[in-house]
């Protein structure tokens, strides 16, 4: 049993995107996704809404759970490759952050080319603002409070890491309850 | 799905797109799409580049565009998909309609009769119009051998 995609493919997909655009700017600040489309499991509709919104079949995506019903799913609507190594994917899509793969397992880009890195799609248990970790950096006015509920601990230890090779490094994308938080290589995680 | 029946899909594919869309309205009637077909991907226009090979077997080159619309649905346990020239949104959704009731076993038989047989039949019949038409304008040269 196959499921539809965005009811208006082109309006709502240019929709989402603008909120993709929005969150990317304003970091550690939820923005709520105005068009969710129906999603098989594991995928939620927030993660399919922001697939379906970038990928195409220029950009290779990679399943943490390889489960049939998504891998066709995604073929079929955005008609994206998919890939076996997540070192190969332009887009990864984390269904279990729990037991997400660490960091460095993604491409990190090239010094000369560092947009060649993997955006992480990560499925969080919730977003819930103005509690929790505390950010700084560009698109930042002073600091930005979000707390991503799901994360394993190990994740902003392996994020910490690759802060230091700058320009290189993975976007993130969280999606919980209709909103998306963006975390893009810049922005730093504050001690509190 | 073994070869025969893949064969024989792309044959009736192929039927429904090229039929003419009043004859399909009209064959198709009494097979509506039921209030729960899922349209995965409702009828839409775009554009194919078609190109060909210079005799057949050179370098490929652009021939031009062609408008085309697509058209997926969900009836059941079948998906029917349908790609026909041109931008008549009703006869992509009728081809994909018709091509999921095709692959159900059960209806097959049905709709082989009451729908593909009329089309092929007017198929038939416009390539013979055709083919006579071609033939009337027909022109016989001969040369006659200038004598010395």
């Amino acid at each position: 049993m196959m499921l539809a995609a965005f009811a208006d493919p082109v309006f709502d997909s240019q929709r989402n995107f603008r909120e993709l655009l929005q969150a990317m700017a304003r970091p550690g600040t939820p923005r709520a996704l105005p068009s969710l489309p129906p999603s098989p499991a594991p995928a939620t509709p927030e993660a399919m809404a922001v697939l379906l919104t970038l990928c195409d079949q220029a950009t290779p995506v990679w399943l943490q759970a390889s489960h049939p019903g998504l891998a066709q799913h995604l073929r079929f609507h955005a008609g994206t490759p998919l890939v076996d190594a997540a070192v190969a994917a332009d887009f990864a899509l984390i269904t279990d952050a729990a037991a997400m793969p660490s960091l460095d397992a993604f491409a990190l880009g090239d010094p000369r080319y560092p947009d060649r890195s993997t955006t992480l799609i990560v499925q969080v248990g919730a977003l819930r603002p103005g509690t929790g970790a505390r950010f700084a950096g560009p698109g930042i006015r002073d600091t930005a409070r979000c707390a991503i509920d799901g994360l394993p601990e190990r994740f902003w230890r392996e994020r910490a890491a690759l802060a230091a090779r700058l320009p290189l490094g993975v976007d993130c994308f969280f999606v919980a309850a209709r909103q998306v938080l963006a975390l893009p290589r810049t922005t730093r995680l504050l001690e509190d | 799905m073994d070869t025969s029946s893949h064969l024989a899909r792309a044959q009736w594919m192929s039927l429904l797109a090229q039929a003419e869309p009043a004859e399909l309205a009209q064959a198709m009637a009494p097979y509506a799409a039921p209030p729960d077909a899922i349209w995965l991907r409702p009828a839409q226009t775009g554009l194919y580049m078609l190109r060909g090979r210079i005799g057949g077997t050179g370098a490929r080159f652009n021939l031009g565009e062609a408008s085309v619309t697509r058209c997926s649905v969900q009836i059941g346990a079948h998906v029917g998909h349908a790609w026909v020239r041109g931008s008549d949104v009703r006869h992509a959704e009728l081809a994909a309609c018709a091509d999921a009731w095709l692959q159900d076993h059960a209806r097959h038989a049905r709709l082989e009769a009451q729908v593909l047989a009329p089309l092929r039949a007017s198929r038939h019949a416009r390539r013979d119009a055709a083919s006579r038409k071609a033939a009337a304008s027909k022109v016989e040269f001969f040369t006659v051998v200038r004598g010395e």
